[in-house]
């Protein structure tokens, strides 16, 4: 039955199939190779990240118009190639901050659940099909619940583990129940299939309604959003500071890269249904996220607080469900990831070399390393949104496209919490420019890895900031091919 | 009401019953040789449907692979003692309210899909091991690759997760939040 | 058809409870001869009428139930363990068909298409009465050994999965009455050897038989899950044990050695069930030959070699299988 597999299947799904033999790789490294140098694995699996980036760009472009394959399993457009770029950048970044002075034990399973929880991101983002992506769901997940709980010995790290866990668990089984009612209706799996099925005069509101809202149980705890967001603060302050990172960046991009897919391709039906109940949990999502963070005294939690409202800017976006719409989402999500990730890079240098990740350990960071506090501070006024920064057209691209499609109260809502949000950011820069250093520290030492990582986020968010044309046609790219089907 | 109906019936009664009693059950053990009981009868249900394989598989895999090792961990951790009373009030009112609404959507599920009379059918497709291997090796042979690639990271969790702590040196104090690494080097 | 199914049932589960009481003297008398001495010969000729003693024993003792012991599954665990190894074996094939006097009759009860798989799930349900016995007993060397038995289980349960697919590729089915035709010209032992010598040893730790009876030691656990039964639930279990010998043999004998095959069994079906119950009968004689022989191996040594010798070599020989019919021309 050689005919299922045409080489040229093979050759879409290359970066994925390479991203499994590098993480095998990897795994298989750490246990033969014991002499190596302390560094080796990590350049090894960069190097392994790019290589698929680069097969990503040679043999895995999509073509014109969506391109099924795997079965109907699987869909290559431009949507899945974007956010593929998106996760391996941050996975490599993620990988450059997890560089410890000391190297320690499970590396090699480090590195190998990383890129593992990378391919199901990939696999996520592409998915055309509620079984697929299901699975892929699962893939994503398990990784990162292992990877949250890796220092178990320290009770925070574990604790982590297990929230993150048990909630990842149970809304992924809500979320099946509803998959479960969408295969009931429509007999079959793939997306289209759904999509016709759902059709709006054939159904009663109530029964699309219910799948609706435990279809999006799972997608809100995946984005953090409220009211499924009670777990952010404990995992990410608990969880390793680069996991922490990437769970904020990556997975929830590919939380958000399904939910477009979703919401276009199957309940396109029911608009007023996507706004309505997207539009509350992102208002929540922000209120929440804004207010919570003004008492936070640790840095990880603040950032957790400041993650969810990210996630409710980012809802705004998806609520709206016009083209502007989905495109500032994803241009937010590829401003976000830079972002977030020089934030948590930040906080693994201090808290690396201090021992601690409150705030008060920033206090004078200027005088310590400036160019830590220059990269940190680039980052806040970022996720503040303020021009010139990446953030700035994330905010106003997803403001613009509420206003564009009628809905002004939601963008009136948005910049009051930005404005809200830009207090606890401004208050993180005086901590870190006009604090007084603490007694008895001396110079923090940044090693080579951790400077590249915050080169190359502050360099995107600059980037970002200034140069949006290039990216906003892709991400525009993306939106489109999101609507026609 | 033919026979298969009047079985159907029984049947369903029986994991209706077992499922309740799981969860009322005050002792761990009882809820989980209730929960082994319902899934014998999900799986004496598939049989009726005419998938033969599906139901010596749900046997095998949920009832005497999946629950051995709840009943392991139950007994391992003395789970028969559970403390009585929840520290949230009122979860039991909510489950009930949201166990409603979840019975109401596939009420509603099954009235629009198909009509109340299909309540027992039986497969007409093959559903022997060979018909059921080449679906899965042609048309789902993803799903099928990236479900063993998640026992494989299950397998490596169990793994790490559960690693022996090396022998500690006398006079090193346990270090908390020293460096973000926990362990020693 | 119903009635065919009940007295077929029936033979087999008094096949299998006399069977029982049979085989016990069998392995004393062996196990006897074995150590230099004779073994029981009072009760009846050659001591035939043994075993009978020996439950009108079991019957007559006082039955004590252990206090605070939960009482529901103390009672029921003997019962639940002794079901599965009833049956077990309904689906292995006796001969094939009989003709009498103008009607056929099958010498199988059933002929499912996944014979194997339901070997599979009796198996992995047969744990629960080790696991509950050893629980309900309130009895910390109960608890420790029904859990041992359990985990010991458990684990052997996968290398004995992946030996029973060697004999599927082969036969190109899973219905044991297929695999037991394609045998009519080679024992599968001899194609197979690897996954009979798999299948051996993981039979061998599946029913807690030395040298894997860690979990039943009477000098280290003293006695393990069962050691505060008495009376008929003790006699029980012990059935169970047996019964569940004679099920693996039966199936190891379907499996690799050709099961009812043997010379002029096409114009004689009836030669059929006389070919397996000699072939059971060597299996038992070699099971209990290993009982005389071996010392008993230490509960870590035994756990690592279920997972990182056999486990492994059972999946490797998957792999031959496949690829070696695949070249060869399945």
């Amino acid at each position: 039955m050689t005919g299922s597999f045409p080489a040229a299947m093979l050759l879409k799904s290359l970066p994925e199939i390479s991203l499994v033999i590098l993480a095998g790789l990897v795994l298989l490294l750490s246990l033969v190779w014991k002499k190596r140098p302390p560094q080796a694995l990590t350049w090894i699996t960069i190097a392994g990240l790019m290589l698929c980036l680069l097969l990503a760009l040679l043999f895995a472009l999509p073509v014109k118009g969506p391109y099924l394959i795997w079965g109907g399993l699987l869909k290559i457009d431009v949507l899945s190639f974007l956010f593929r770029m998106i996760f391996l950048t941050g996975a490599a970044l993620t990988v450059l901050i997890s560089v410890e002075r000391q190297p320690s034990q499970g590396q090699g399973e480090y590195l190998a659940l990383l890129i593992t929880s990378v391919f199901g991101m990939c696999l996520m983002a592409a998915s055309a099909d509620i079984l697929m992506l299901y699975l892929a769901i699962e893939i994503t997940a398990m990784p990162l619940f292992i990877l949250a709980a890796f220092q178990f010995r320290q009770k925070k790290s574990a604790e982590a583990g297990l929230k993150y866990f048990l909630y990842g668990a149970m809304t992924s089984t809500v979320m099946v129940f509803g998959f479960s009612l969408l295969f009931g209706i429509s007999g079959q799996t793939g997306y289209s299939a759904i999509a016709a099925a759902l059709e709006p005069d054939r159904l009663p509101v109530s029964l699309t309604a219910g799948i609706f809202m435990l279809v999006l149980v799972g997608f809100l705890f995946k984005v953090s959003a409220a009211p499924f967001h009670f777990w952010a603060p404990d995992v990410y302050e608990g969880a390793p500071t680069p996991i922490a990172g990437f769970l904020s960046t990556a997975s929830k991009a590919a939380g958000f890269a399904a939910l477009l897919r979703i919401l276009q391709e199957v309940f396109r039906a029911s608009p007023e249904l996507r706004f309505g109940l997207l539009a509350a949990a992102a208002v929540a999502s922000m209120l929440i996220g804004n207010f919570l963070a003004l008492r936070q005294k640790n840095l990880k939690r603040l950032l957790a607080y400041s993650s969810i409202a990210q996630a409710g800017y980012i809802l705004v976006g998806a609520a709206v469900g016009t083209p502007l719409g989905a495109s500032g989402a994803i241009y937010y999500l590829i401003a976000y990831l830079v972002t977030n990730l020089a934030a948590f890079g930040a906080v693994a240098v201090v808290s690396s070399n201090t021992g601690s990740d409150q705030i008060a350990a920033f206090s004078g960071l200027n005088r310590r390393n400036a160019a830590l506090a220059l990269v940190l501070g680039a980052a806040l006024l970022s996720l503040g949104g303020v021009p010139v920064f990446a953030g700035f057209f994330g905010k106003f691209l997803v403001f613009a496209s509420a206003v564009q499609a009628g809905a002004v109260w939601l963008a009136v809502i948005g910049v009051l919490n930005a404005v809200v949000g830009l207090y606890y950011y401004l208050n993180l820069l005086k901590v870190m420019y006009l604090d007084p250093v603490p007694e008895g520290s001396g110079p923090l030492t940044v090693v080579f890895p951790w400077k590249a990582a915050l080169l190359v986020c502050a360099a995107g968010i600059l980037v970002l900031g200034f140069i949006y044309r290039p990216w906003y046609h892709w991400a525009d790219l993306a939106a489109q091919m999101l609507l026609l089907h | 009401m033919s026979p298969a109906v009047i079985i159907f019936i029984v049947l369903a009664l029986v994991a209706v019953a077992c499922a309740v009693a799981m969860l009322v059950s005050k002792n761990a053990v009882y809820s989980a040789l209730f929960l082994v009981l319902n899934f014998a009868t999900i799986g004496v249900i598939y049989l009726m449907l005419g998938a033969p394989f599906i139901a010596v598989a749900q046997i095998t895999v949920y009832a005497g692979a999946i629950m051995v090792l709840f009943l392991f961990v139950i007994m391992l951790l003395g789970g028969e003692n559970l403390r009585l009373g929840e520290p949230l009030r009122g979860q039991r009112l909510i489950g009930l309210i949201f166990g409603a609404v979840l019975l109401a959507e596939i009420v509603l599920l099954l009235i629009f899909r198909s009509g109340m009379d299909q309540m027992v059918g039986t497969l007409t497709i093959d559903t022997s091991p060979a018909a059921l291997g080449l679906e899965m090796f042609n048309k789902y042979s993803l799903p099928f690759e990236v479900t063993s690639l998640v026992l494989l990271v299950a397998v490596i969790g169990a793994v790490i997760l559960t690693r022996v702590d090396p022998i500690r040196r006398p006079g090193k104090p346990d270090q908390d939040r020293k460096d973000q690494s926990g362990r020693q080097a | 058809m119903l009635v065919e199914w009940i007295i077929k049932s029936v033979v087999i589960v008094l096949f299998m409870t006399a069977g029982f009481a049979y085989v016990t003297l069998y392995e004393r008398r062996l196990l006897a001869r074995m150590q230099t001495r004779i073994g029981p010969n009072r009760a009846g000729p050659f001591g035939l009428l043994q075993p009978v003693a020996d439950g009108i024993k079991l019957i007559f003792k006082e039955e004590l139930v252990p206090h605070n012991a939960d009482k529901l599954i103390f009672t029921l665990a003997p019962v639940i363990t002794v079901i599965p190894a009833l049956i077990i074996t309904a689906v292995i094939p006796w001969g094939d068909t009989l003709t009498i006097g103008g009607t056929k009759i099958t010498l199988y009860l059933t002929d499912v298409n996944i014979g194997i798989l339901y070997l599979m799930a009796v198996t992995s349900i047969s744990v629960y009465g080790i696991t509950l016995a050893g629980w309900s007993s309130n009895n910390k060397y109960a608890l420790l050994g029904g859990l041992r038995a359990t985990a010991q289980m458990i684990s052997y349960e996968l290398a004995l999965g992946l030996s029973f697919v060697g004999p599927i590729l082969i036969a190109g089915s899973m219905s044991l009455l297929d695999i037991v035709k394609a045998q009519s010209s080679i024992p599968f032992i001899l194609l197979q050897p690897a996954g009979f010598i798999i299948f051996f040893l993981a039979s061998l730790a599946e029913v807690n038989r030395a040298p894997f009876d860690m979990p039943e030691a009477e000098q280290e656990l003293t006695a393990g899950y069962h050691v505060e039964y008495s009376g008929m639930k003790f006699a029980l279990f012990f059935m169970a044990e047996y019964i569940k010998l004679i099920a693996v043999a039966m199936i190891g004998s379907t499996l690799f050695l050709g099961g009812y095959q043997g010379p002029f069994v096409d114009q004689f079906p009836i030669l059929g069930p006389v070919y397996l119950f000699a072939k059971v009968i060597i299996w038992l004689g070699v099971f209990i030959w290993l009982r005389a022989t071996l010392p008993r191996i230490r509960y870590d040594r035994l756990m690592a070699f279920g997972w990182k010798i056999m486990f492994p070599i059972a999946l490797l020989n998957v792999l031959v299988t496949a690829v070696v019919l695949v070249l060869v021309g399945g």
